[in-house]
């Protein structure tokens, strides 16, 4: 009763969201975004549907569309990068060496993992959702970093999109990881959590995502508008920050 | 896949360095109106390399040993020692402010070398390692640590140059003494 309770509340706040993005044109700035919630509202009645009258196959299904909502999972994070450096063409180009080199470095692991043990290549896709969903957390990670770093501004609809997605990867990769380990431990504790979390995780989206809010412009603060003038007056200023430094040594 | 949840974990403490460089900023910018009022006077006074030589000399220090007086000899470390913490924030700080300007200019230039930033990162943070060990330096054994270490390296390297004949003697005697025999 209670599960159903909370399938039925979840269902109504993604409507919600996706209501108030339609009403808002909040699709416009962020399409991807409302076709995943579209396609996980889909999902879920295909799922019940499969699960109710062709039981046979709902592994099948839940698995093929499970992987459909990973991909669309990755576009949000494109979509939360393309959005918040549109107008910092320094900082996306940054952006996209950084998560070039962690992409690149997740791909050696899998290599080196994949000649060192072939049996590893048919992993179950309960693993592979998991190293997926690191792999997103890792990339959703770089980007907060990297926004913080530059002080992107992110304004509230990206904000909760962001701060929701990244709630739902966090709790989504704790709960595999429980559920491939220790299940039988914490069966009882860990029944309703999931969807506890995506009932948080949804409030959240809807709270930020309820109006359309701009976002704030950036401060300003072009010093230099000449790059190379502007790293060579850096790193002028740092060795005379480093002379004052060796002063005190050589007092 | 445990190196990908190590490398999260180095991402998320990677986050909240930049989540505490960001509180920093915002108690930069409240200071910000004090700190260059503090460099309007220090332009009037004492240029930067004086200012740091007059800190850190320990001259002052055997003038007051002179006086024989402990607690004279207290109060002064005191006071120099929190006088030198203060200089090496102040310098920390024009750090944190030089990188911060840069990084809101670089950000918006379509032209942004990502090596030549990637050398500017690791400078950065080299400066700042420096600062937080002078910090610690100074916070463990007081304003004239550096010198102290100096003096004390000088005074080993002279022990060490003056035993040095003496082993050497006392090895060359019964090679000598091989060769004579």
């Amino acid at each position: 009763m209670l599960t159903m309770t909370i399938w039925c509340v979840g269902t109504l706040l993604e409507c919600l969201v996706l209501v108030r993005g339609f009403r808002q044109a909040l699709y416009r700035q962020f399409p991807i975004f409302y076709a995943y919630l579209l396609f996980v509202i889909i999902n879920e009645f295909v799922r019940l549907a499969v699960y109710r009258w062709d039981s046979a196959h709902y592994f099948r299904v839940y698995w093929a569309t499970q992987f459909l909502s990973l991909a669309l999972g990755c576009g949000i994070i494109f979509e939360i990068y393309r959005v918040a450096l549109r107008s910092f063409p320094g900082a996306a180009r940054m952006t996209r060496y950084v998560l070039l080199i962690v992409f690149g470095a997740i791909f050696a692991k899998a290599l080196i993992l994949a000649s060192e043990d072939v049996s590893s290549l048919a992993a179950t896709s309960l693993i592979l959702e998991r190293n997926l969903r690191i792999v997103q957390a890792l990339a959703a990670l770089t980007l907060v970093s990297l926004f913080m770093w530059y002080a992107i501004p992110f304004g509230k609809n990206l904000k909760g999109i962001l701060l929701g997605y990244a709630l739902f990867i966090g709790m989504s990769i704790l709960q595999i990881t429980f559920l491939y380990y220790t299940w039988d431990r914490i069966r009882p504790l860990w029944t309703y959590a999931p969807s506890v979390a995506y009932l948080v995780v949804l409030g959240i989206w809807v709270r930020t995502l309820w109006s359309a809010q701009a976002v704030p412009a950036a401060s300003n603060v072009r010093l230099e508008s000449d790059y190379e003038m502007l790293l060579a007056t850096t790193r002028s200023q740092f060795r005379r920050t480093l002379a004052r430094l060796g002063w005190a040594a050589r007092a | 896949m445990p190196s990908l949840a190590l490398a999260a974990v180095a991402l998320f403490a990677f986050a909240l360095l930049m989540l505490r460089t960001r509180s920093e900023e915002a108690e930069d910018r409240t200071t910000r109106e004090g700190t260059s009022a503090v460099q309007r006077s220090s332009a009037r006074g004492l240029p930067p390399a004086e200012l740091a030589l007059r800190i850190f000399s320990p001259t002052d220090r055997t003038f007051i040993r002179l006086t024989r007086s402990t607690q004279l000899q207290r109060l002064y470390e005191k006071e120099r020692r929190d006088v030198a913490l203060h200089w090496v924030r102040r310098i920390s700080h024009e750090v944190r402010q030089i990188m911060r300007n840069h990084r809101l200019s670089s950000r918006q230039s379509a032209d942004l070398n990502v090596v030549a930033e990637t050398k500017l990162f690791y400078q950065y943070l080299q400066l700042r390692f420096l600062c937080v060990l002078l910090l610690v330096l100074i916070q463990i054994f007081g304003p004239h640590a550096l010198v102290d270490v100096a003096a004390y390296t000088s005074a080993l390297g002279q022990r060490i140059g003056q035993a040095l004949p003496e082993v050497t003697r006392g090895r060359r005697v019964p090679s000598s003494g091989n060769v004579a025999a």
